[in-house]
Parts: structure tokens; sequence; C-alpha cells
């Protein structure tokens, strides 16, 4: 038994030296230090050395099995997240939901809404209102009641469903009569790889992030399709019908 | 199969090792030629001083007794004329190891004996090193050198490029600099750390080129997504990583705010591509994120990108704080970035570890409004960019400079002191006043460097905890006197019937993300206030958060005569919603000193008048530059503007007594009768037939040309084209380097003309080194004219015929110089007459015209400048003596070739379906010729209202005291209690434990190692097995021989 771990020490030891001089190339500095003197000599013996050592059938499979076992690691590693290279670290997604016209009326005195936080003269809530700026509540909602208020407005957009105001392309997209549309173009985006439109939770969201310029208002990737309507919700790209009203 | 298998692994497992390697070599390749990343580098030369030779002993030994080693050691070899150098320093008295003899005349007998001496370990020659500082320019990287030099494809948006500052340069001896310290205790962001203010809750969002997944720096990435359509997330380039760092790494080389949550959008591909679609997207999605701060490392010229401009704005509309980079291109002016010179941005230029602006930074005004407006000011703020650390792709730190440095500094600063404030107080415009309210103003750069000045952490921070909601003004105050700061509104006075001067002003409005401007009014200082006259115009709507307000200058006509200091100032009303819903409007009036000096008016001859109406640019127009070798950055961007890339020109000008005003207008709508000169140099436009009647007169009438031309030729222009990647279409120029067909047209009516051959060369001219980049050439010229000619090549040809511009100067052609025409001065004149012979006193009344065939050498950044032509030009232009200089080189009359043909050319013809009418301010958009003449403009003063006031400090500059780190207190927020700290590298550092973001970090040498052991596990079960087997084998053997 003793004799069998004397055998063991002696072959590690030998395998680290021997893994020295393979590694020696990275270590040059680390190697010259060590064989200063009649380097010569024993660089020739170690590279004898070397050579039978690698000739031996057992070092060769170890390579092979090293690197099969690192290879393995690896593809079991990057395939963990091969399929969700466009987001990898999910952030909880909450369901697509249509709200109901009823939910858009909810004239609840505690109701909070979501407004278009962003626009220079005109303001959109999530119940479909388009108002003048000084017209928002304390809620953030659109006062109905306001000169300029109005729902579901499709104001300054033309029949290919653009619009010249971001506002009123969201508020007439929010029209529960265009639910049939939006159906069908919330399912072409879905088939599409795009994590903007899958983290979507509802139809107010959608037609947020519809109506805004991207990928298809630009021509050339520095103008637009149509400078002038150039926020859609439909299903078609700005300028493919010029602007009649509707 | 098995086999090819083995083959295959086994130099997939030598690859990261390889890798390590081969990256090493690279970097020591990387010849940056910058120790120091403004590029200053240190020459270093050694020489061997003779006879004199360093003795180094075995031990340390007292003065005396090594005296007695060398004595000895010589007398035994029989020298004599030896003597030691006596070093007088404070360590004389202590024993030394080394001495330094001079050797007169003895040989090696001499060196060999010493050597031989058992006490003397070696005898080396004594060496003189020879330090020097020098600038080196920022081109000279080398192919493998600076990362990410300029964009690619010229135009669209690139990466601002990193300069990798060298760690480890020279393999001899060097100066050591001081090493880096932390950048974010240089900015002093420990003592907010110690707050408990950590970047908490903050949602950053880096547009790069991605970050890895599990890089040990980061603990709180939150999402990583791509928009570039590769399969990856994970950073190849190394300008994500470092950008993501410096905003918010824990680990070694620290972030500002460790705790915020990093949102990673990777836009740019491994190759540096990005499309402007892939950007719109991605902000899209930050801004559906509801992100807080983005940083923007990236830039481009083109602040015409309609889509990618209002986008900026409107993710600055939904409350995104936009921080960009102001762009790599200086030390150039007029070389300002988008989106980083939007209003609304945040733009940052960069600085050293010395306060003095980097180099590289880009600078000069903003360029959207000429040519009748004036740029407004940036960069925002500046802040280090110059040898920043930060994190690196295999998890270490390297040290970059760039202003793409910069930019991520100050989005971590804000993302930090973002999560230290109430939320209400964070909107894109509060902390925008934050910033720049509070920043240092450093001594020396004038405003369209430093902007407002360094970034100044704690004392924003203090700001914006404070903060309640105002408008203000950027500049805040007009001090038109106050030199270096207000350059270049100091370098020339104001007087009576000059051009307006032009202060461009942003509102930034922190009442609500819209307001407007209700009521600007002027209020002069008694008792000279009065003689200034000033018309403001202003955005209708000052949306997002911001606006413009261009005041302009005039003195009034009682001033004419006046010569001293006016002051005044000018109240604007701001108007705002109230955003909270109580449907009230909120007013600002803010206040903005003005002070200017007026002095009288100058004589005409004085007085020029540079024509920006004509100059068209890039972006628009594929509008080239005019030098044709200039490839890698073949766009004519940078404005054509006596206070961008004419600077030095100006100030040249200016030296020599002139006063220049820039004509932003048609020549109709200007008093030619005022100026002694118009120069047109490098002009793209047509004329208005109306104009050119007007400069008949006016010229008839004395006003003097000068034109300084440049290459034009229509076959030329095809074979410049190139197919723009980012656009996605062939790019065709829309003229040359500027428009000689309509330059013809305008100087036909004096028999000039200019021709369509394109040269370049070097030449001497009046003792002066010339250099001629792309010009062209004068093809008629009256016989009276003066006419001089210079050897040049034909660059023209050279080009067409297939040899690359780029390498025409590595292959000569053997094709001689041809004796160009190339400079002509002309007496104009009703009549054709010899006027060359008059003298001084007998010059006729009607103006002279001076052409010369090109004009890169009046732009900045040239070697050979030409500023002393144009002055040798005015002087003929203005007293009508041709300067000896000139007239040593001209052309002998006798010798002139008659008029026409003065070298074998053709006049060069408009581009056959040419765009030019598109872009121009002159031809009508549909191309039927020129449109109709644009009325004047004449701006209606504001009423004066004047007021007694004193007058005022001497410097308008409102002082701002830097907070004391030690007097500011912890946030007022709840849930952010402050925590004591202990954590390793400097100062305090954020103690929250995440669990579910703890990442185990991972790098090569980790892999390494595994790699190691799993071998080390295989060989020694192997060995074992192999052991083992033997002797159950034996045992089996043995049991069944029993």
């Amino acid at each position: 038994m003793n004799m069998f771990w004397e055998n063991v020490t002696f072959d590690l030891l030998r395998y680290i030296k021997t893994m020295c001089i393979i590694w020696s190339p990275c270590f040059a500095n680390y190697g010259l230090l060590f064989h200063k003197k009649s380097s010569h000599l024993i660089f020739r013996m170690w590279y004898a050395a070397l050579i039978r050592f690698i000739r031996r059938r057992l070092v060769l499979g170890i390579i092979f099995a090293s690197s099969l076992t690192y290879c393995i690691v690896s593809f079991l590693k990057e395939g963990n997240h091969r399929d969700v290279t466009y987001q990898d670290i999910s952030i909880e997604r909450k369901p697509f939901v249509w709200r109901t016209l009823q939910e858009h009326n909810d004239s609840n005195d505690h109701v909070i809404c979501r407004n278009s936080v962003q626009g220079k003269n005109f303001l959109v809530d999530d119940r479909g209102y388009v108002c003048q700026r000084k017209d928002v509540t304390k809620n953030g909602c659109c006062d109905p009641e306001a000169d300029f208020t109005e729902r579901y407005s499709c104001e300054s957009c033309s029949k290919s469903s653009c619009c010249v105001e971001y506002e009123h392309c969201v508020s007439c997209c929010l029209d529960p009569g265009k639910r049939h549309m939006l159906e069908i173009v919330l399912s072409k985006l879905s088939t599409e790889k795009s994590i903007l439109f899958r983290s979507l939770t509802d139809d107010y969201e959608l037609c947020l992030t519809k109506c805004r310029t991207s990928s298809y208002s630009v021509l050339h990737e520095n103008s637009y399709k149509d400078p002038t309507h150039k926020h859609c919700f439909g299903d078609e790209p700005p300028g493919s019908h010029s602007g009649n009203k509707m | 199969m098995g086999f090819t298998h083995t083959i295959l692994l086994s130099v997939m497992l030598y690859l990261p090792i390889l890798l390590i390697s081969s990256k090493e070599v690279r970097e020591k390749n990387e010849n940056c030629n910058t120790t120091e990343s403004e590029r200053v580098q240190y020459e270093f030369t050694t020489d061997v001083v003779k006879s004199q030779h360093i003795i180094t002993f075995k031990g340390y030994y007292p003065r005396s007794t090594r005296e007695n080693y060398v004595n000895a050691a010589l007398t035994s070899a029989g020298i004599t004329d030896w003597k030691i150098i006596k070093r007088n320093n404070p360590a004389k008295e202590y024993p030394s190891d080394f001495d330094v003899v001079v050797l007169e005349n003895a040989g090696r007998k001499a060196l060999e004996a010493l050597q031989d001496h058992p006490a003397v370990r070696r005898v080396t020659a004594q060496r003189q090193v020879t330090r020097s500082i020098k600038y080196v320019k920022e081109d000279e990287c080398g192919s493998g050198g600076c990362l990410y030099s300029g964009w690619r494809n010229y135009r669209g948006r690139g990466l601002h490029s990193l300069r990798k500052t060298r760690d480890n340069g020279y393999t001899s001896r060097k100066l050591l600099r001081t090493v880096p310290r932390q950048i974010t205790s240089v900015l002093k962001a420990d003592v907010l750390w110690s707050l408990g203010v950590t970047g908490e809750g903050i949602k950053v969002a880096v547009f790069d080129t991605g970050l890895a997944r599990n890089h040990p720096h980061f603990g709180r990435i939150r999402e990583r997504t791509d928009w570039t359509g590769e399969d990856t997330l994970d950073d190849a380039l190394g300008h994500g990583t470092f950008v993501a760092g410096v905003i918010a790494s824990k680990a070694d080389c620290l972030g500002f705010a460790p705790d915020a949550d990093l949102h990673i959008f990777r836009v740019f591909t491994d190759n540096q591509v990005s499309y402007t679609s892939w950007f719109l997207d991605a902000f899209n999605y930050a801004i559906m994120r509801k992100i807080d701060v983005l940083n923007l490392s990236i830039g481009g010229p083109d602040f015409m990108d309609h889509p990618f401009v209002d986008k900026v704005w409107e993710l600055s509309a939904n409350k995104v704080i936009m921080v960009s980079a102001i762009g790599n291109d200086g030390p150039l002016y007029g070389t300002l970035n988008n989106p980083a010179d939007q209003m609304d941005v945040i733009g940052v230029g960069g600085i050293g570890f010395d306060d003095r602006i980097a180099k590289f930074s880009s600078r000069g005004m903003t360029t959207w409004e000429l040519p009748q407006g004036y740029g407004r000011m940036k960069p925002d703020i500046v802040t280090y960019g110059s040898g920043v650390r930060g994190s690196s792709v295999n998890g270490g730190c390297k040290s970059l400079s760039g202003t793409s440095v910069a930019s991520p500094v100050v989005a971590g600063a804000i993302a930090l002191l973002a999560s230290g404030v109430p939320r209400q107080n964070l909107t894109p415009a509060s902390v925008k006043q934050a910033l720049c309210s509070t920043a240092l103003r450093l001594q020396g750069p004038n405003m369209f460097e430093q902007g407002h000045g360094k970034l100044d952490l704690i004392s924003a921070y203090q700001f914006l905890r404070k903060y309640e909601p105002q408008a203000t003004l950027s500049p805040n105050y007009i001090d038109l006197t106050e030199c270096q700061y207000m350059w270049p509104y100091c370098t020339q006075p104001l007087y009576y019937s000059s051009q307006p001067t032009i202060a461009n002003v942003t509102v930034i409005n922190g009442l609500s993300v819209v307001g407007n401007v209700k009521e600007v009014s002027w209020h002069p200082h008694l008792p000279h206030g009065v003689l200034l006259s000033v018309s403001s115009d202003y955005s209708d709507v000052l949306w997002p958060w911001s606006g413009w307000l261009a005041l302009s200058f005039t003195v009034r006509e009682e001033g004419a005569n006046f010569d001293g200091i006016i002051e005044g100032h000018v109240n604007v009303t701001i108007e705002s919603h109230d955003d909270t819903g109580d449907r009230t409007i909120k007013n600002a009036t803010l206040t903005l000193p003005i002070r200017a000096r007026v002095i009288p008016v100058p004589v005409r001859s004085r007085r020029l008048l540079w024509d920006q109406f004509h100059s068209l640019r890039y972006p628009g127009g594929y509008f080239p530059r005019d030098d044709l070798r200039a490839k890698h950055d073949p766009l004519d961007w940078h404005a054509d503007h006596i206070h961008t890339n004419f600077r030095d020109m100006y100030r040249r000008l200016r030296e020599h007594g002139f006063y220049v005003e820039v004509m932003g207008t048609p020549l109709t709508c200007i008093d030619t009768s005022l100026y002694g000169a118009l120069l047109l140099v490098d002009p793209e436009d047509e004329y208005f037939p109306e104009e050119m009647a007007t400069l008949k007169k006016a010229v008839d009438a004395g006003l003097s040309l000068i034109v300084f031309a440049d290459w034009y030729n229509a076959s030329l222009l095809r074979h410049v084209k190139f197919y723009d990647e980012n656009t996605r279409q062939w790019w065709i120029p829309e003229t040359g380097g500027s428009n000689v067909p309509a330059l013809n047209d305008l100087l036909s009516m004096y028999q000039v003309a200019l021709g369509d051959r394109v040269f370049e060369g070097s030449f001497k001219l009046g003792g002066h080194p010339m250099y001629y980049a792309s010009g062209t050439h004068i093809h008629s010229f009256p016989e009276h004219g003066v006419l001089i000619t210079a050897p040049l090549n034909d660059q023209g040809q050279q080009i067409i015929s297939g040899e690359k511009p780029g390498a025409a100067n590595g292959k000569t052609e053997v094709t001689q110089p041809l004796q160009v025409p190339i400079l002509g001065l002309l007496q104009t004149d009703g009549d054709i007459h010899d006027y060359s012979n008059d003298t001084v006193d007998k010059v006729p009344k009607s103006g002279r015209l001076v052409v010369y065939g090109d004009s890169s050498c009046l732009e900045g950044g040239t070697a050979r400048n030409c500023h002393w032509l144009l002055l040798a030009a005015l002087q003929y232009a203005i007293v009508g003596h041709v300067p000896p200089a000139l007239k040593e080189a001209a052309t002998p009359q006798e010798k002139r070739v008659r008029d026409v043909h003065i070298i074998p050319s053709e006049l060069p013809r408009r581009a056959e379906g040419g765009r030019l009418h598109v872009y121009s301010r002159v031809l009508s958009p549909d191309g039927s010729g020129p449109r109709p003449i644009p009325e004047c403009f004449s701006p209606t003063p504001l009423p004066s209202q004047p007021v007694h006031a004193a007058p005022s400090a001497r410097t308008l500059a409102p002082r701002h005291q830097p907070t004391d780190p030690k007097s500011i207190g912890p946030p007022e927020i709840e849930g952010t209690e402050p925590a004591p700290r202990a954590w390793r590298g400097a100062g305090a550092a954020p103690s929250r434990v995440h669990p579910q973001s703890e990442t185990t970090p991972t790098s090569l040498t980790n892999r390494a190692i595994t790699l190691l052991a799993i071998v080390t596990a295989i060989y020694t079960v192997a060995q074992l097995w192999k052991r083992w087997g033997r002797r159950i084998r034996r045992r089996r053997i043995i049991s069944l021989a029993t």
C-alpha cells in the first residue's frame, strides 16, 4: 500500500513538472529563472522527456478527455440561454390584457390615469381622451369637460392610420372599434422577436408604443418616410398611403 | 471521425492560452505614441558619456574605502590619470555601492583591471539620458493603436474613441507619473457613499457595445438587450464594458453608482456598425422601461438626422436624463457631435487630471443656426476624460481616454446623486441646472471649450437636494468684454453699422416639460446703455425642458462715435403650466446681465465682410472636403465660419487690425459701401442674379473682392462618390471643394474664369512654403492683371487614372509638374486699361479682385497655412499696391500667354443631374432656377426701458462657492439609511447584499485553473485505475494459479 502512494506522489510530481514545461511558453521568464545554468543541456533532456511523455497513449487520452469535458461544459453553459439572446435577465412579465370599454369608462373619483407625459401641446390619457396640457387634472386624467378635450380623436390622422400628432394617434388607436385591427397588428408583432412588443401589458401601452416613430418610420436611416404623418398605429408603415383625412 | 475530433478539441483546449499571449503581444505592439492620453510624448534619448564609467561594488563601502579599491586596481595596472567624480549630495556621508570614474585615455586595460578587483561587481559606461516632452498629433496612432479612432463610414454615429493609456511603454527607464487614483475619489463620490447614497433604485441605461453577463465588476445588471440582430449580448470591443464600469463598477476600478440598476442596450455590432433605426427601437424600449439616466458615449456630425434628433427630444420629454459625449474631434473648432449638441442633452467634454481641456475634446459653437444665427454654447460641462481607469472586458482594469470616458463619469455621477435626492427634484432640467450652476470654471479655456466648467459632484448634490423648480439661462450672463471666457465676443468690439453680434442663450426650464417665453425686455443702464439696441428671438415653445433665446446686439446711430463700456440687463419671463395638475401657471423672471464694449466706427479699409450665406455643408448633402487626400474624413462639416474652422485666420486678421463681420444674408441686404473687401472663401452655393448686379455695382464703387476657390470637376465628382453604410445609399458630392461654375458666373464680368483641372503640390511663394491641397487653377485672366504660377501635379488626372489619392504622395508619377496659374490680382475697371504701373496715389476708384485656387490653407489644422497670402491679398485689395513678395513671383508680362488657355483646360460644367437645388438657399427646390430673392430681415429692437444702476462688478459671472464635502448631510428620503461601510479599495463603498444578483467572477485565469483541475483529476483517476487494475489482474492470476 505504501508503495502505491509513493508511486502516486511520484507520478503527480512528474506530472506537475511536465505541466510546467507544457506551459513554459506562457511563462518563458519563469522557466528561464529555474534553468539559468547549463540550461541548454537541461532543456534537451526535458525536451526528450516531453516528447516521450506526449507520445504516451495515456497522455493523448487525457488531452482528449479533458477537451471533451471542457467542450461539454461550455456547450451546456452557452446552451442555457441560447434561446433568449435578446434579453437574458427576465423581467417578470404580465400577460397582455385588452381593457374593456367599461374599464375605459371607469369614472370613479379615485381613478388614477396614466398619460403620455411627453406632449408638446397635448396629452392623452389611458381612457382615450386627448386634451391640452393645461386641462390635465391632479390624478393625471384629461378633464373630459374641458373645451378642447376629445375622446378617440383621429383629428390629424390619415386613412392609413398615420397621424401628425402623436397624441391623436394614441387616442385614435384606443378606439374600441379599432380593436380588431390592433389584434392583427399585435399578433404580427408578437411573431417577431421584438422584446419591445413582447413586454406590453395592455392596449394603452400597445398604442403608446406603436405610435412612436420607430425603425419602420425611417428612410435611408436619416429621414422619415413621411415627415408629416409619422405616428402610425396601423398595420402599414408610414408613407404607404398619402394623407387623406379620416 | 474520432481522431479529427481529438485534434479539433485539443486546439480548443489551447485556445484560451493563445488568446492571452496574443493579447499581451498586441498590447505591447500598440503604438499610440502616447505615454499620456493628452498626447504628451516623452522623447527619450541616451548617449554614452565618453571616458566616464560607473563602478559598482559588491557591497556598500564608505567613500575612502571605495577610493582605495579603485586606486589599488588602477595602480596595479599602471594607470595614473583617473579621478573619481565627487557626488555632492546628502547621501555622500553614507556608504555607497558605486562610483563614477573618469578615465582620460586609458582604454580596455583599465576597465579589465577594475573588473578583476575582488570588490567590484561590474563596470559600465556612464550614460546621459535626455528626456523631452512634446505634443504629438492624435492621428499618429498606428494601425493597431488607439481604439476606435474616428467614426466608421465617415458619417453616422460612431463610438467615441477611447484611447488607451500606455501603462508599460518603454522597456528602458521612463518617467513615472503618479498612479491614477480612483476617479470616484477624485470627484469625492466616496463622501456620498458614506452617507448611504450609492445609486440605489436609479435605472441607468448604457447604449453601447454590450456587456458580458458575468463580468466580476458588476452586481446589478438588470437587463441586457440586443438591438443589432447579432446573436450576442456580450461586448467584444471593450467600449461598453468600460463605460458601464465607470458608471457602476463595484470592484477594483470603482464606478460612481455601484448600486444603480444597469440596463444594457447593445446598439453597436462588433464591427461598430449602428443604424438610426436600431436606436429608435431601443430608445422606445428605454421610454417604456422608464429609464432615469441614459448614457450615450456615441455621436456623429449629423444633426439633421431628424428621426434621431426628434427621438432624443422625446426621451427628454419622458423625463429621461440624457448624457452624451461631445466628441473626439478636437482641437479643431466646429466639431461638436450630435446628440451632445442638443439643448436638452447634457453634453460632456473631457479634461485631464491637470484640469486642462483634453486635446481630443470637441469644441466650438453648435452650427445648426448658421448662417443667419449664431451657435449656442456647448459642451455643457467638462470632466475627467483622460487616463481614467475603468473595467476591461477580461475582468481587470485599464486606463482609457476620450469623451466616451467623460460622459459616463457624468452619467454615473448623476445616477449617484439622483439616488440621494427626492424623486420630484429629478428632471432633465433640474439635473442640468444642478450640474451647470455648480460647475467650477477653469481658468483659461473659453466657454465654447469648457461650457460651465468642471463637474463638482458634491455641490451639485447639495443644489439638487434643496432644489426648487426654476428656470435658468445658459450662459447666465453676457459679458462681451470678458476674455478668454467670452471668446470670441471679447475679440471684436461692437460699433455702429456692423452686422449684429448674436448671443444664443439656452433657456433651461425646470418648471415643466413645456413652457413659453412670455416676455423679453431690455433695460439699459444709464447713461450709456441706451446706445445699445437689443432685439430678441426665441423658440415658440420651450420643449422639452429647454429652448433657445437669441439676442442680437447692434449700436444705435447716436453711438457712432462712442468709445466705452455699455451695461444693461435683459429680463426674460418664462411661463409654464404646473405639472401637478393644479391648473396654475408658474412664472419665472430671469435677469441676464449684459456688458459690451463699443468703439467708434472703423474706417472702411479695415472692415471685411465674410460670406457665410453661400457656404453649404454637411449634414444634409454630401459636400466634400477641400482636400481630396482627406479620405478618412471626406465631409465638409466644420461650418466654414470664422469662429469654427477658420478661427486661426480670424485671429490673424484681428491681430492685423481688421474687423471681420459675418454676412448671413444675401449680398443685396448689405450696405457694401461700408466694407473694404468681401471674402468669398470656399463658397458652395449659387448666386442670385440680383446679388451679381449688386456686387458689380459695389465693386465699381470701391469694394474689393477676394476669392479663395477650390477644386471642381464633374467627372471627378462622380469618382469620389462612396457607398454610405449608414444610409445604405450612394453618396455623390453636390459640389466640388467649392462651386466653381457659380464662381465663374460671378467672375465672368471681369473676364476671369477658373478651370476644371485639379492640382496639388508643395511649392514656395514669396519665401513662404506653401501646400496646394486639391485646388483649381485660373483658366483665363485679363492681360493687364498680375498672374502667379506654381509648379503643381495634376491630382485630378492621378485620381481618375486609378491611382488612389491617398497613395498619391507615396508613388509619385513620372509626370512633370506643370506651371499652373493659381493666383491672380486684377484691378477691376469698367474698361480694360493697364493700371499695373500706377502708383498708389493714382489708384482708381473701383475695387480690385484677388483670386486664389485653394482654400484649405486658410482652414485650421493645416500644416502650412497661407494667412500671409490673405494678408498680402488684402494689402493689394485695399491699398492697390502689389506686395513685393508677390511682385517677384508674378509671371512677367511679356512671357504671358495671351488670355485664355493659359494651360490647356476646360471650364467646369455643373454636374448633370446634380441635386444641389435640394440643399441650396438660392436655387428653388424644384430645380427651376433661382428662387425669388428673400426679403431682408431687420430685427425689431426691444423697446429700451432704461434704469439707473451702479456699474457692475468687474466680473458678471455669479460667484458660486463650492460646497465643503464635510458640510453635507445625509439624504432625507425614506428607505435610504446611512450604513457603515467597509470595502476594499478606496474609501467607503456600498454594503447592501443583493443575494439574487451576486455573481461568481469568472475570467480566463479561472477557467484555466478549472481546466487544470479537471486534467489533474482525470490523470489521477487514470493512474489509479492503471495501478489498481494491474493489482486486481495480478490477484486474479494468482488466485487462478492457486
